[in-house]
């Protein structure tokens, strides 16, 4: 098994070495960043954090054929000083692969990161790819899946027939870093546990178009998955935890309709548990909204977006959405993004989530700018007032509040 | 004898006059049937203080009846790199966009409402790089005004967007009268004040076909200048529709 594992990115890199060693026409691009966090104070936890981050990646085109390496590392301070390491230290390939694009078709190989959905908060749909547990929630960390794939193109649409090569496992920070589900004195086994082989491929068949009228167009997308379940569960024997993925039957669609100056937007799922005694059939539904005002006299604009999630589970006996983690259960989400349209594309966004059925409300702002056209910097900040009465995720982490920067230099 | 005559030579000079509607025409003829183009454009930003920012992108656009498809790329600031924004063009209503954003990979439907909106910061609005067609506009049904501009013959033609969300209350073009070339055109705004000129220059013949190599948009409300250049540009490529369906976006 072992040995089937490390065959893949063997396979892919010899392949790839092949490809560019002959042309040596290699795109470069990538970046160098510092982000620095400060929360207010958890026992047992680092009340501040720093991350050294970079990103590699190096492109080869020619004619129909292309193939993309992308490295991505961080550092965390605490790794490298006399405090408790966060173990949040290490280098990652997030994509590997190549594809070869034909007049009507596209076949892929390798490993690369997708995105579904149509949401600005939370895309439920976008199960492809796992995020990078080591990393907080609220930033877009996702991990490359293997996979090979086929997409026919027709003339407003496109059909893809997709195969995920094995299910991976999560790597967890130490109980020291903020956002670790660990406590001091627990600890992660990164073992997946699973019925069947980890190695048993996970088949999507995706459709997705867009359609036209005088009145309205649609983006639509509808994805049908035999596989692992991108929604897992933990066990905890003594203090040491473990996570568990399971195979399902999920339907799924994202589709934003476009009628004049707003955008409506629909993700849905429904999953069907085909051998679990823990976890129950799940539905997943989100709604949103998002418009545009006229532009100010300055030439600024306003967007107001607002966003409900429902998620629920159909047997009562088995794990609920507080045991297994789920944040937007039964949540909404108003928000305000401000462009500034200038020459530093400077943006503040804003927003508060209410989480309706457990009493709890999360706000954040978030301001984005670029200096001297060298460095981008983003300032966040986050303040969450968890439940007093139930076990949620937001409980575990207390009343929460963080203060974040981070400057990046992008070459 | 007076009264014959003056009828019969208003009635011969009227048939040398052109109106507004004719000159934008032959203005939209001198620059269609291009078919598609391919060229790197550089935008430079300059602001009241004469500092300026550089901006590279490349674009491909496909001539249509009803609305060009164009597709930006955007090649620099470096964090933008890989950017692209997609545009199916609309006369009377609002265009289909979608903007793709490569570090996250996805592409992300957006609304078009604000055409007036800056494009990447500039003083061009995304109406003022759109193409020219003149079912965007409406024209009085009168004689075009003839004058000189810098010491050039013109046609002095006033347009009326009908776009419900136009920026511009009214744009005055100035028309080269022997080539039928957009020399200038004024940009009112919503309080009917002139907000912008720009400055069409380097007039490029391509495969029999004017294509614009320089404008520059000054902006008289801020005191703001940006300057738009295309280079390398073929026309007449072969691109089809297929070449601007979302799906390139994530290529």
């Amino acid at each position: 098994m072992t040995h089937s594992k490390s065959l893949i990115p063997k396979t892919l890199f010899s392949l790839l070495i092949l490809i560019t060693s002959s042309f040596a026409q290699i795109e470069v691009e990538g970046y160098i960043g510092l982000d620095s966090q400060s929360y207010s104070d958890k026992n047992n936890k680092h009340s501040n954090n720093v991350t050294l981050q970079q990103q590699l990646k190096l492109t080869y085109e020619k004619e129909n054929f292309s193939s993309v390496l992308e490295l991505y590392a961080q550092e965390d301070k605490s790794d490298f000083s006399n405090t408790k390491e966060n173990d949040r230290t290490f280098l990652r390939v997030n994509e590997f692969y190549t594809q070869y694009e034909g007049e009507d078709y596209k076949l892929l190989f390798g490993k690369n990161i997708r995105f579904w959905g149509a949401l600005e908060v939370q895309n439920i749909v976008d199960t492809f790819n796992r995020r990078d547990s080591r990393n907080d929630s609220f930033t877009t960390d996702k991990i490359g899946a293997y996979n090979i794939s086929y997409s026919h193109y027709f003339e407003d649409s496109e059909l893809s027939v997709i195969a995920k090569l094995y299910e991976q496992e999560s790597k967890m920070a130490n109980s020291s870093y903020m956002y670790s589900i660990l406590n001091e004195g627990q600890s992660y086994n990164d073992k997946l546990e699973s019925e069947k082989s980890l190695y048993r491929p996970s088949l999507y068949l995706a459709y997705n178009g867009s359609s036209y009228a005088d009145e309205y167009s649609l983006d639509y997308a509808f994805i049908y998955e035999n596989g692992y379940d991108s929604q897992r569960y933990f066990t905890v024997n003594n203090n040491e935890y473990k996570q568990h993925a399971y195979l399902v039957n999920k339907f799924m669609t994202y589709n934003t309709l476009v009628l004049d100056s707003t955008l409506y937007k629909l993700e849905a799922l429904y999953a069907n548990i085909t051998e679990n005694k823990n976890i129950s059939d799940y539905i997943h539904i989100a709604l949103g909204i998002e418009h545009t005002l006229d532009a100010l006299s300055s030439g600024h604009e306003i967007g107001l977006i607002s966003e409900y999630y429902y998620y629920d589970t159909f047997d009562d006996n088995k794990l609920n959405d507080l045991s297994l983690g789920e944040t937007f259960q039964n949540d909404l989400f108003l928000g305000l993004r401000y462009s500034f349209n200038d020459a530093d594309d400077s943006s503040a966004v804003g927003g508060i989530i209410v989480d309706t059925q457990y009493d709890e409300q999360s706000y954040y702002i978030e301001y984005e700018t670029r200096i001297y056209d060298l460095a981008k910097v983003k300032l966040d900040y986050r303040y969450i007032e968890p439940s007093d009465t139930d076990n949620t995720v937001y409980s575990q982490l207390g009343r929460h509040q963080r203060i974040a920067l981070n400057i990046s230099y992008h070459f | 004898m007076i009264k014959i005559v003056l009828p019969t030579l208003l009635s011969a000079l009227s048939l040398f006059a052109i109106s507004n509607i004719d000159v934008a025409k032959k203005n939209d003829n001198v620059m269609s049937n291009f078919e598609d183009s391919k060229s790197k454009m550089t935008m430079t930003l300059i602001n009241a203080k004469g500092q300026t920012k550089v901006r590279q992108m490349k674009s491909k656009t496909l001539e249509l009846d009803g609305g060009d498809k164009s597709l930006m790329e955007f090649l620099s600031p470096a964090d933008v790199k890989g950017t692209k924004f997609l545009n199916y063009e609309h006369a009377k209503k609002d265009d289909d966009q979608w903007l793709y954003l490569p570090a996250l990979k996805r592409v992300k439907r957006i609304s078009s409402k604000n055409k007036s909106g800056a494009f990447m910061g500039s003083e061009f609005s995304y109406e003022d790089i759109s193409s020219f067609n003149i079912e965007k506009y409406d024209y009085k049904n009168d004689e075009a005004k003839e004058e000189q501009l810098h010491g050039t013959e013109i046609y002095k033609v006033e347009r009326f967007p009908n776009y419900k969300y136009s920026g511009y209350t009214k744009q005055v073009s100035y028309i080269d009268k022997k080539s039928f070339l957009t020399l200038q055109v004024d940009y009112y705004d919503r309080k009917k004040s002139l907000l912008k000129s720009a400055f069409f220059t380097d007039y490029k013949l391509i495969d029999g076909v004017y294509r614009t190599g320089k404008i520059q948009m000054k902006n008289f409300s801020n005191s703001k200048e940006s300057i738009l250049t295309w280079d390398e540009e073929s026309i007449k490529n072969g691109l089809t529709k297929k070449d601007f369906h979302k799906r390139v976006l994530k290529r």
